[in-house]
């Protein structure tokens, strides 16, 4: 048996950490990919009954997955729109949209067109990341384009985005400066956004000036703290989630768990770190296809619940500290984590 | 009903933002004839189904097992349904090497991987000398060049240790992933190359035809060949083509 198990009033506890963090500025609740694993409907159906407005989608599935939740009312942001069909969905949802590129500016524009209908979109600059987003030197003909196409009734620009390396602070306030001038263009430019939004979760937390009007926040509203960052107790946040699976069978000085490397826990963590058992931390000594083996305890039996990773009351490291010591993240433990293991919310989802 | 179910109703089209794995169903029903041959004539064939088979999808792989004279099939607390459905669970130890029936490294050198993994490029622009790019700013460039951020991310298998350590292949040209690679995307150099919205990239294609395959991302990871290839096929959106 091996199951994650979600404490919501946890995730509750973290939301109210974020929003009275980052006020006056909104937190945007970023669910992608099944909500980070956890599951996306209960997340989301928590999330709107605690005040949170807007989620943050990525793709138009998702997008679409939240407002079959919770229907028309929240503000549901994407902006990846891969395809001209994507985009009339986009459009036929009701989705915010976040336009990094030209063509995709194009492409949306149009499906509004088509649908006789405008989207709001909240234009991308890049701001040093590289990655999506309209370089600065390309910025005043994209905010230009985008008034014309306001004009003509296809767009509502409401925003203005872009995301941060995180490299250092320094590079940092450069983006924020790139962010600052791309905003007063788009304002030049006859535009009249009123939403301004550049930090994730950790920027958020620990820099004041970079939470302007709306914040995205995903990791840390799960309780997944920043990889060589401060500690969940300094951020106010736990951990809502325990991988948890039980003992098998018992030997000489060990214990196999039921999950193994083809449920998404990296083999590369055997030897390196701890896990929680009924009689405190363990080390996790191998790591097989279907089982692990775990230094073994005193009157351990089958059963007993091991746990992976969790909130410090298990006795396990949290998804970040796993992470550390194989040089990666907390969010890339917890999206490993193989969709055919059960979600089971505590307490259990009312629907 | 799961969120999964959920994505799975509300997309009114394949996911294009999101990276595909394609499954070909002759490579499988190939590659488990070529495993069920390797075993002495006479003993029982014991197949493996377990982690939805390695992400291929237990039913499929199930079928060409069968086809390929596989009489029982071993799945797990997840996957035993599908055999049970089959008819022929079992928990007898497998013996028809699973290596060889997805085409991974290690197997019968004859088989061919069962899984192509393409994320599709979303945009294209420059990126000028000694700019960084994603978290951390991992890489910069050491001139002036172009890049393109495609789909596929770690939320899809694609190793986060991958940033700076593999390539892709667009028509059959390879091109670095610089940079951290994110959750959902990343980014690669395309150099002077004529790439547009919408090519296909291979992250996982057929490395007898120049393509990126797993033992790369062995090699770049760490990692085992099954729990690559299972987290991957788990967590893309999974085509099947004959």
């Amino acid at each position: 048996m091996t199951v994650l198990r979600v404490d919501l009033d946890a995730f509750s506890a973290n939301l109210r950490a974020i929003a009275s963090r980052v006020a006056p500025a909104a937190p945007m609740l970023v669910v992608k990919d099944d909500a980070y694993g956890h599951g996306l409907a209960p997340i989301v159906r928590r999330a709107w009954d605690d005040g949170i407005r807007w989620f943050g989608a990525f793709d138009v599935a998702t997008g679409r997955a939240v407002r079959a939740e919770l229907g028309a009312d929240p503000r549901v942001f994407v902006w990846v729109v891969g395809t001209r069909d994507e985009a009339a969905a986009a459009v036929a949802a009701g989705l915010d949209v976040g336009v990094g590129d030209s063509a995709l500016l194009e492409d949306i524009a149009h499906a509004a067109a088509r649908a006789g209908t405008a989207v709001r979109v909240h234009l991308k600059i890049d701001s040093g990341l590289h990655r999506n987003g309209v370089r600065a030197e390309e910025w005043p003909a994209f905010v230009a384009r985008a008034a014309d196409l306001e004009r003509n009734g296809a767009i509502v620009v409401v925003g203005v985005w872009s995301h941060i390396a995180e490299a250092s602070d320094d590079e940092d306030d450069a983006a924020r400066d790139v962010f600052d001038a791309a905003w007063s263009s788009a304002l030049a430019a006859g535009l009249r956004p009123s939403l301004r939004h550049l930090a994730a979760s950790a920027a958020a937390f620990a820099r004041p000036q970079f939470r302007y009007d709306l914040v995205r926040v995903g990791a840390f509203a799960y309780g997944i703290r920043s990889a060589g960052g401060p500690a969940e107790a300094d951020l106010g946040i736990r951990p809502i989630a325990a991988l948890q699976s039980a003992v098998q069978t018992v030997g000489a000085g060990a214990a196999a768990i039921g999950i193994g490397a083809l449920d998404g826990l990296p083999s590369t963590l055997a030897g390196r770190v701890d896990v929680g058992t009924p009689a405190g931390p363990r080390r996790l000594l191998h790591v097989d296809a279907h089982q692990s083996v775990v230094e073994g305890w005193t009157d351990a039996a089958p059963g007993d619940l091991v746990t992976i990773y969790g909130p410090p009351e298990t006795g396990a490291p949290s998804a970040t500290t796993l992470a550390e010591e194989i040089d990666t993240i907390g969010e890339e433990i917890a999206l490993r984590v193989s969709p055919l293991i059960p979600r089971e919310q505590v307490p259990p989802s009312r629907n | 009903m799961t969120a999964a179910d959920l994505e799975r109703d509300a997309a009114p089209t394949a996911r294009r933002s999101a990276p595909i794995a394609r499954i070909s169903r002759s490579a499988l029903r190939d590659n488990a004839a070529l495993a069920a041959r390797a075993l002495p004539a006479g003993l029982p064939l014991v197949g493996d189904v377990r982690g939805d088979a390695w992400g291929h999808g237990a039913h499929v792989v199930a079928e060409a097992l069968r086809h390929a004279g596989v009489e029982r099939l071993r799945g797990d607390d997840i996957t035993s349904p599908e055999a049970a459905v089959a008819g022929i669970a079992t928990t007898a130890e497998p013996n028809v090497d699973p290596l060889t029936v997805y085409g991974l490294p290690g197997g019968d050198l004859a088989a061919r991987p069962a899984l192509r993994l393409s994320g599709e490029v979303l945009a294209t622009k420059a990126l000028r000398r000694g700019e960084g790019v994603s978290y951390g700013f991992t890489h910069r460039a050491f001139a002036d060049t172009r890049i393109a951020l495609i789909t596929g991310g770690y939320a899809q298998g694609i190793v986060r240790g991958l940033g700076n350590s593999a390539s892709v292949t667009i028509a059959g040209i390879p091109h670095p992933i610089v940079g951290r690679v994110a959750m959902d995307v990343c980014v690669i150099d395309i150099g002077g190359s004529a790439v547009t919205r919408g090519a296909e990239a291979v992250y996982l294609g057929d490395p007898a035809r120049g393509e990126p395959g797993i033992a790369d991302w062995i090699t770049a990871t760490g990692l085992g060949a099954a729990e690559l290839i299972a987290v991957v096929g788990q967590r893309a959106s999974r085509e099947y083509v004959a």
